[in-house]
């Protein structure tokens, strides 16, 4: 019970990077690779700054910035630089390499004895693993909160149409560069937070922990949209967070099951693969009426 | 859009009743139980594994009689580390030993009581795991993986005493590589050695980087380095052009084209802390009062081959320790 506990604490940390690719990979319609390097640049940042003494809240907010400096970086590089996009997200992921090293002054910083945002007297009052749960619980509420209301916005449609037509938004007036710039700062900040909580709930940042970060977030994405089919576009940024939770429990059972640890890549894998091959299984075999009624290909 | 709110709502269910059940009732064991978390398979790591399940063996534990080890592996995933932290942690393990840096944290991060053995990590008070390397203080001891950086810096010196300015390289990313090569820096300076400084972000660097160092240092010096031991052919082909001995820091490499080292054996460190967790499990030792154990001194190895095709003079000294108590390899 308790694993599932912590899995489910787990999924709620690691959805805002779901949330945060679903930006630019579902509704800007851009494969953004940026988000390999942001995360552990997120955890350096946050860890580098508690371990100089700044407020867990403080640092947090720090990896956030520079999350969103990175996307900017990447942004520039296509919408000004005119480099293709995802050559400009792999240029900028592999820069932020060098740049977390330089801020951590090593390769691994550990935060054991230091102050963090699970460490206060009501985080530890709480049951085994509760502390993940309800702080994910929070930041998915408020950051889903605000996303909703950002997409609402004026500005926030015309992100949306720049990602289903960047043609058309232009000639309706919207600079659809800036959208796009905007659109990865917030992506990429989001990302950099992630990277930040799940530093302070692990208890360390290395500078390799971003490697296969890709596959989790799309994992939240896609197995939220194949669980829960037609939903609007609000009802979907929930589905993300869902989906984390899933994929966590899915590893779980894995691991559970006794398979062997070598096989979970692959098991991962597997699992992803046959998500994203349901629409086309569904047309061969008709397999999903009795169990899900008009889900919604998405893509 | 009903499922989905079924499945919040089950969710919710689910934590609520988790949050009010009692979380008092631990299950008595009959047999101790082991939990091992490992970063990735690395002939290195897989061969402390091995030496581990041995030196519990020696000890009189045996797997699957009256102990059970539990593996797990994070293949190299570091968001898999901390759920398989939690999963030995509340399977209740008796005694955890982490292997890497990265698992050994996440092992820590998971559970302040169980006793945890570090295998592996060199450097336990500067990667936050220990409050002091000599009183460690809370559940955490273990073997440190450190090479006996004086003894190989000495060992270079014997065999080049001309030697002007000597080499080291390292990859920057890897931190038992860094913490090696700053102690490397420490004595080089003690001895008055002039030793140049080379890193490297990952082997595809590895061949610029070293031809470069090569053409200003008159000998190779390489710590433990997991990057580096993986490309270790591209820096021998490098050497051996430009006629210079390479000096690596553990025995793997020298078989690779290296000269000569005091090494570590992995497996060693493997049964040593086997030994150790014996010793927790039959509660003679806490980790709290038990020191970190170095492995001062290394395995002589040397690589005649090597030594006679680069013309090198090999100390009568050295090679009678290597065929006495290490390996020749001719």
């Amino acid at each position: 019970m308790n694993l599932i506990v912590s899995a489910i604490g787990q999924g709620l940390l690691w959805a805002l990077l779901g949330l945060g690719l679903y930006l630019t990979f579902r509704i800007l319609n851009l494969a953004d690779m940026t988000v390999e390097g942001t995360f552990p640049l997120g955890a350096a940042v946050a860890v580098t700054a508690i371990t100089h003494g700044f407020s867990p809240l403080a640092a947090t907010l720090l990896a956030f910035g520079a999350g969103m400096l990175a996307g900017l970086v990447t942004g520039l590089l296509y919408t000004k630089g005119k480099i293709p996009f995802l050559l400009a997200g792999i240029l900028t992921m592999t820069a932020t390499y060098s740049v977390n090293l330089r801020i951590m002054g090593k390769s691994n910083i550990s935060l054991l004895g230091q102050k963090t945002l699970f460490s206060g007297s009501f985080m530890t009052s709480l049951p085994q693993y509760f502390d993940s749960v309800v702080l994910g619980m929070i930041v998915i509420a408020i950051i889903t909160l605000l996303l909703i209301f950002f997409l609402d916005t004026d500005y926030g449609q015309s992100f949306i149409a720049t990602g289903d037509n960047p043609v058309m938004a232009k000639s309706l007036g919207i600079h659809t560069d800036a959208t796009i710039n905007v659109g990865l700062m917030i992506s990429n900040g989001l990302v950099g937070l992630c990277g930040a909580l799940v530093a302070q709930s692990n208890g360390y940042a290395d500078v390799n922990m971003g490697i296969g970060t890709i596959v989790i977030a799309l994992a939240s994405i896609i197995i939220g949209e194949v669980a829960f089919g037609e939903l609007t576009l609000s009802q979907r940024l929930v589905a993300v967070t869902l989906g984390s939770i899933i994929y966590r429990l899915i590893l779980l059972a894995v691991l559970q099951l006794g398979f062997s640890a070598n096989d979970l890549n692959l098991i991962s894998s597997i699992v992803l693969a046959l998500c994203m091959m349901l629409p086309q299984l569904d047309k061969l075999f008709h397999i999903r009426k009795p169990f899900f009624k008009g889900v919604q290909t998405n893509d | 859009m009903k499922r989905m709110y079924t499945v919040i709502a089950i969710l919710l269910a689910f934590l609520g009743v988790a949050y009010f059940k009692e979380n008092g009732g631990i299950v008595k064991q009959a047999k101790p139980k082991v939990g091992v978390l490992t970063l990735m398979h690395h002939p290195a790591l897989d061969q402390i594994y091995k030496g581990f399940v041995h030196g519990l063996a020696k000890e009189g534990y045996h797997n699957g009689k009256n102990i059970t080890i539990d593996y797990q592996n994070a293949n190299g995933d570091q968001s898999n580390l901390k759920t398989m932290a939690n999963k030995l942690v509340n399977e209740n393990s008796t005694v955890l030993f982490g292997i890497t840096t990265p698992a050994s944290q996440a092992l820590a991060n998971s559970t302040k009581k169980i006793p945890i053995v570090l295998g592996a990590v060199t450097n336990p008070q500067g990667a936050g795991l220990v409050k002091n390397n000599k009183r460690p203080g809370g559940n955490i001891t273990g073997i440190s993986d450190q090479a006996p950086v004086k003894e190989q810096l000495q060992l270079v010196h014997k065999f080049m005493p001309h030697a002007k300015t000597l080499g080291i390289i390292y990859t920057s990313s890897d931190s038992s590589a860094v913490t090696e090569y700053k102690e490397f820096m420490k004595y080089a300076k003690q001895m008055h050695l002039n030793l140049k400084a080379y890193s490297i972000s990952n082997s595809n660097d590895l061949n610029q980087v070293s031809q470069q160092m090569l053409s200003e240092v008159d000998a190779v010096i390489v710590p433990t380095d997991n990057t580096i031991a993986g490309a270790m052919q591209t820096l021998v082909k490098n050497a051996n052009a430009v006629n210079k001995p390479v000096f690596p820091a553990v025995d793997t490499m020298v078989k690779q084209g290296g000269v000569a080292t005091y090494s570590i054996n992995q497996y060693k460190l493997g049964v040593e802390g086997g030994k150790l967790t014996a010793d927790i499990l039959k509660g003679k030792k806490k980790p709290s009062t038990t020191a970190i154990k170095y492995i001062r001194h290394g395995e002589p190895v040397l690589n005649l081959k090597q030594a006679r095709k680069l013309g090198l003079h090999v100390p009568a000294s050295f090679q009678r320790e290597a065929e006495k108590y290490g390996e020749v390899i001719k």
